[in-house]
């Protein structure tokens, strides 16, 4: 029987991982897929609270399910730019090692 | 009735004047001048002098030999240029109309009285309510307007000649008609704010004519400062008495809530008569400072620096008129307070009279005797108007005021006419009176109009001083029953007949002159000093008429204040205190003449120098008193200490707390914007730590303490 308690738990793994990764990954790449991780963690934590908590009026357990897609939709966007960026910035600095570009610190 | 509505035409034609001489004539003459400008300003054969050349640059920076370091006066120029002329011929001819209009305006209220509903005859309003620049006119702005503007009138006519060959002709013009244009901003106001206004427009045009000859250096050997310190000083000292000014219109709105004179003439029968009277006190000070008395009296002396012709405007009717036409005008508000704010006033007046009288005993400058005795003068209006009660009002003041305005004119204008004839005749300024003598017959004109103001400064019988003074000392006993004041001020009298005459006789007699040595006899300077030019001696001919006939105007007191007796002239000449004035008079008059007509001038010296006793009075007056050497040291050791200790303060105590702040903020940043590494990964550490920190505080929260 799966409860409420195993969608949260294995969000909260997930997020984990996801975290791990964006945090200590030096490939840009990798750090992306971290991220892209932690907002699926969120996603499986919004539809497991829309499904567990189903009661009327219709649209009101629906909003955490229309999150998740437009979170999805949101994650693929940012996708994009954020490949493009790495597009641009290893055509410029020929690295995609996030420790090595820190052009804005002090 | 159009007649007096229109009359804020008088305040403004001056201030006209002045607008179109700064912005147009004078502008006309800049843009028209030739663009060498050497060839223009230097000394012609009629008033060069050797050391003309060195004055004459306008810059300052002499080209010429200097030769005479003395002569640092005013640049001269050959000929006035057209846009001079005509700023001069301008300001006569605005100011004349203006004079005019305020005689038919005055003749008018002679036989009509104002009406009432005609006030206030000029309004602009900022949009606040009580706080309107008004202008009004009643019977005491009248007699202050005429005094002005004919004042004014006589004053530029003359300045005419004065100032004939001076580079900063057309300048002079608009500051004497900015003078005289804020002095009729006080006369003619309606409230404390305008009155103020204009109060300190009047400072600020004495300044710029006292301080006219920039470029005159200070005569140390004569006691004399350079013309720019003493307009600072002017400016510094009465506003010191502004101060206090200020400060009591604040407490007069605080507890009334107007300006306005007529609504606090009703208003402040409420208020606590003791507060009324530190209030008005205060409004005093602002009059001390302007009117030069006592305390405050030390910048009028050295303001002789200025060009004469200012002299005479400033002590016979703008600057030191404006104290004692205050008081007269804030008079129902003096009377509602404690008596304590007349006695203040009655008693400085009368101080400062002997005081002053006392110095100019001793002084040889020939202006600075006038100086003295317009502060003894004022001194005299001041216990006129503190003494004169609720049934004469300001009367009494305001008529010494009116009759010295004249006589004390004539007198500066004819001093100015002999420095102008002595200038011409010895290529050098001489003020000294020990350096004239005997010039009676050679300017007969000046000596004998100056001999009219002279008897009628002197309360001589029948003519105007004599009316208005002696009303005013026989007052001190019928009005205030003060014989201390009456003493005090009778004594002033026979001072001022003194050194009045011994004026005369210094400048124009001495012994072996004619008359018993009134005219003529040796002149001890040198060269051979002419009558000036006409346009110098029309208007002391024209100020001696009035001279001798102010004091006929009998019905004066009534004329101001409905309530009051006129003069009745078979009472003035049967009354006993009329008797005693005289003979006071007379004594000093035969004083003087005893002295300086009989005895020789050297003679003179010797004896007052070869007695101990003499010798020390004599020291202590021609120096004043040490007053002006002990406001120096106080300042310099009492208020420049002070001011070290402020300046440290203010360095040490409130810079370094500031400049601490500012360094610790400055270390902080420089060592804390390490944190900001660029790199984003370390942000993203920080960012899900903190929120880590934020969920553990939250769980916390929620778990013990709603729990």
């Amino acid at each position: 029987m799966l409860t409420l308690n195993h969608f949260l738990v294995l969000g909260a793994i997930l997020f984990c991982i996801g975290l791990y990764g964006a945090i200590s990954k030096h490939n840009a790449i990798a750090v992306l897929m971290g991220i892209e991780i932690m907002l699926n963690a969120v996603n499986i934590t919004m539809v497991g609270f829309s499904f567990f908590n189903q009661v009327k009026p219709f649209s009101t357990y629906l909003t955490g399910q229309i999150f998740a897609i437009f979170i999805i939709t949101v994650a693929a966007a940012e996708a994009a730019v954020a490949l493009a960026m790495i597009i641009a910035i290893y055509r410029k600095r020929d690295t995609v090692d996030v420790s090595e570009i820190d052009m804005m610190k002090y | 009735m159009a007649l007096y509505q229109y009359s804020w035409l008088i305040l403004f034609a001056p201030l006209c004047a002045f607008f179109v001489i700064v912005f147009g004539t004078r502008m006309w003459d800049i843009f028209s001048r030739p663009r060498a400008g050497a060839a223009s300003v230097h000394g012609d054969a009629s008033t060069a002098h050797a050391s003309d050349a060195h004055g004459a640059t306008g810059e300052g920076h002499g080209e010429g030999p200097v030769q005479d370091q003395e002569y640092d006066d005013d640049p001269t120029v050959p000929s006035l240029t057209m846009g001079a002329r005509v700023s001069g011929y301008l300001a006569i001819l605005i100011m004349g109309l203006a004079c005019i209009y305020s005689w038919v305006i005055f003749a008018n209220t002679l036989v009509t009285p104002i009406p009432a509903n005609i006030n206030p005859i000029f309004t602009y309003s900022w949009g606040v309510p009580g706080f309107d620049i008004a202008f009004h006119l009643d019977n005491l702005t009248v007699v202050m307007m005429v005094v002005v503007t004919t004042v004014s009138l006589l004053v530029q006519f003359y300045s005419q000649g004065y100032m004939g060959n001076s580079a900063g002709y057309a300048r002079f013009f608009a500051y004497l008609s900015l003078f005289a244009f804020s002095m009729l901003v006080i006369t003619f106001a309606q409230n404390f704010l305008v009155m103020f206004i204009g109060w300190e427009l009047v400072g600020l045009s004495s300044y710029l004519l006292i301080g006219f000859w920039i470029n005159k250096r200070a005569k140390p050997e004569e006691l004399r400062p350079s013309p720019a310190s003493a307009a600072l000083q002017a400016m510094v000292t009465t506003r010191i008495g502004d101060v206090g000014f200020i400060i009591g219109i604040m407490i007069l709105f605080a507890s009334t809530g107007t300006f306005d004179f007529t609504q606090l003439a009703s208003r402040v029968q409420g208020m606590d008569k003791a507060v009324l009277a530190i209030a008005m006190i205060l409004v005093f000070c602002g009059a001390i400072g302007k009117s030069a008395q006592f305390p405050l009296h030390v910048w009028l002396p050295p303001a002789m620096e200025g060009p004469t012709p200012v002299s005479a405007l400033i002590h016979a009717a703008t600057m030191v008129a404006a104290g004692v036409y205050m008081v007269a005008r804030t008079f129902p508000l003096f009377l509602a307070a404690d008596p304590a704010a007349f006695a203040v006033v009655a008693w400085i007046g009368a101080f400062t009279a002997l005081f002053a009288a006392s110095i100019a005993l001793a002084q040889s400058d020939f202006k600075r005797v006038l100086a003295y005795s317009t502060i003894s003068q004022l001194g005299y209006m001041f216990v006129g108007l503190g003494v004169a009660g609720p049934t004469l009002g300001p009367g009494p003041g305001m008529f010494h005021l009116f009759t010295h305005a004249f006589f004390k004119a004539l007198l500066f204008l004819g001093a100015g006419s002999v420095l102008y004839a002595l200038h011409h005749a010895t290529h050098k300024e001489v003020q000294d009176m020990r350096l004239m003598g005997g010039l009676g017959p050679k300017m007969p004109i000046t000596a004998i109009t100056w001999l009219i103001a002279t008897l009628s400064i002197s309360g001589f019988p029948f003519f105007a001083g004599f009316y208005s003074k002696d009303s005013i000392i026989e007052l001190t006993l019928t009005e205030a029953h003060n014989w201390p004041l009456y003493i005090i001020t009778l004594f002033t009298a026979g001072l001022t007949a003194f050194y009045m005459l011994r004026a005369f006789i210094l400048a124009f007699g001495g012994k072996g002159g004619k008359v018993f040595g009134l005219w003529g006899g040796t002149y001890r300077g040198v060269g051979n000093p002419k009558e000036s030019p006409w346009t110098m001696t029309v208007p002391l001919i024209l100020l001696a008429i009035p001279s001798l006939l102010a004091g006929y105007w009998l019905n004066f007191y009534t004329y101001l204040s409905p309530k009051a007796p006129g003069i009745n002239l078979a009472d003035v000449f049967t009354s006993p205190f009329t008797l005693v004035g005289v003979i006071v008079a007379f004594i000093g008059l035969g004083w003087a003449y005893f002295l300086y007509g009989n005895v020789e001038l050297a003679k003179l010296n010797a004896i007052v120098q070869g007695n101990a006793f003499l010798r020390t009075v004599h020291r202590i007056l021609y120096h004043r008193y040490y007053i002006e050497e002990f406001y120096d040291l106080l300042i310099r050791y009492v208020v420049l200490g002070l001011s070290h200790l402020e300046q440290a303060f203010d360095a040490y105590v409130v810079d370094g707390i500031v400049n601490g702040i500012a360094s610790l903020i400055t270390t902080f940043g420089r060592d804390v914007r390490r944190v900001e590494t660029g790199r984003v990964q370390a942000y993203m550490v920080a960012f899900f730590g903190g929120v880590a920190v934020l969920a553990v505080i939250v769980i916390a929260l929620v778990t013990f303490v709603r729990g």
